[in-house]
């Protein structure tokens, strides 16, 4: 497969980068607290938990090189192949999941859905401002997944 | 003559219990799009897309789909993967 191209404005990339910093601890933490994690037989569930945590760590890291790799304008993340993509497809899910539960947990489900809609002044700027991020993770995802899938 | 001795009969029967079988779950989230979902079913599931997608418009109207069926441990592996993709995948024992 030959290697994909994410491409977005510099100020984007500088605006994502920024909220990624801010946010990468947390989101290693929400993704393990959020599985689903069987109790019943103790050594399932810690290799559950350490499988996850291990994910969790690397999703963080493939994110953060990713964003910091990007230069130019406009920047541009280069995936190498499948194996990558679909690592740094699944590390935009669980950077959008940290946002849900960290920064935006009383937005309902349905409002969340049109996003995009939520630009009132109602909210406070950090808020919106983490709701724009959402949606521009959402839209890399959405392309990745064009890229690496042409029927979807 | 005495009687003749009358040996018990005994019959043996062996029954063998079938494992029980567990489901794994998808339950709808609403995070991930619907896109997201289909290809994650397909490279983890290793079903076609007219499968996947079905299963996917299961959990999306229902709010949760039995997306495999098996012995615990492969179950258990099955919504680790899923899991890893961060959809909301439980186990639940068949019947």
């Amino acid at each position: 497969m030959a290697e994909l191209r994410l491409t977005m404005t510099a100020e984007a990339r500088k605006v994502l980068t920024d909220l990624l910093r801010l946010i990468a601890p947390a989101a290693a933490r929400v993704s393990v607290n959020r599985a689903k994690i069987p109790d019943a037989d103790p050594e399932v569930a810690n290799f559950w938990t350490e499988t996850l945590s291990a994910q969790a760590s690397e999703e963080a890291r493939l994110l953060a090189t990713a964003f910091a790799s990007a230069k130019g304008d406009p920047a541009t993340i280069i995936l190498r192949n499948e194996a990558q993509s679909l690592a740094f497809l699944r590390a935009l899910s669980a950077v959008r999941f940290a946002l849900r539960d960290l920064v935006f947990a009383d937005i309902p489900d349905s409002q969340l859905d049109g996003a995009e809609e939520l630009e009132d002044e109602s909210l406070p700027s950090e808020k919106r401002h983490a709701l724009a991020c959402y949606s521009c993770f959402g839209l890399l995802q959405q392309s990745l997944i064009h890229q690496l899938d042409s029927e979807a | 003559m005495g009687k003749p001795k009358l040996k018990p009969e005994i019959k043996t029967e062996s029954v063998v219990q079938p494992s029980p079988k567990w489901n794994v779950i998808v339950l709808n989230d609403p995070i991930n799009y619907t896109d997201y979902v289909v290809l994650a079913f397909m490279k983890v599931l290793r079903v076609s897309r007219p499968v996947a997608k079905k299963l996917m418009l299961e959990v999306h109207e229902d709010g949760r789909a039995t997306v495999w069926t098996g012995d615990r441990e492969p179950a258990e592996m099955v919504a680790l993967e899923l899991q890893q993709w961060h959809l909301n995948a439980i186990l639940e024992k068949d019947g």
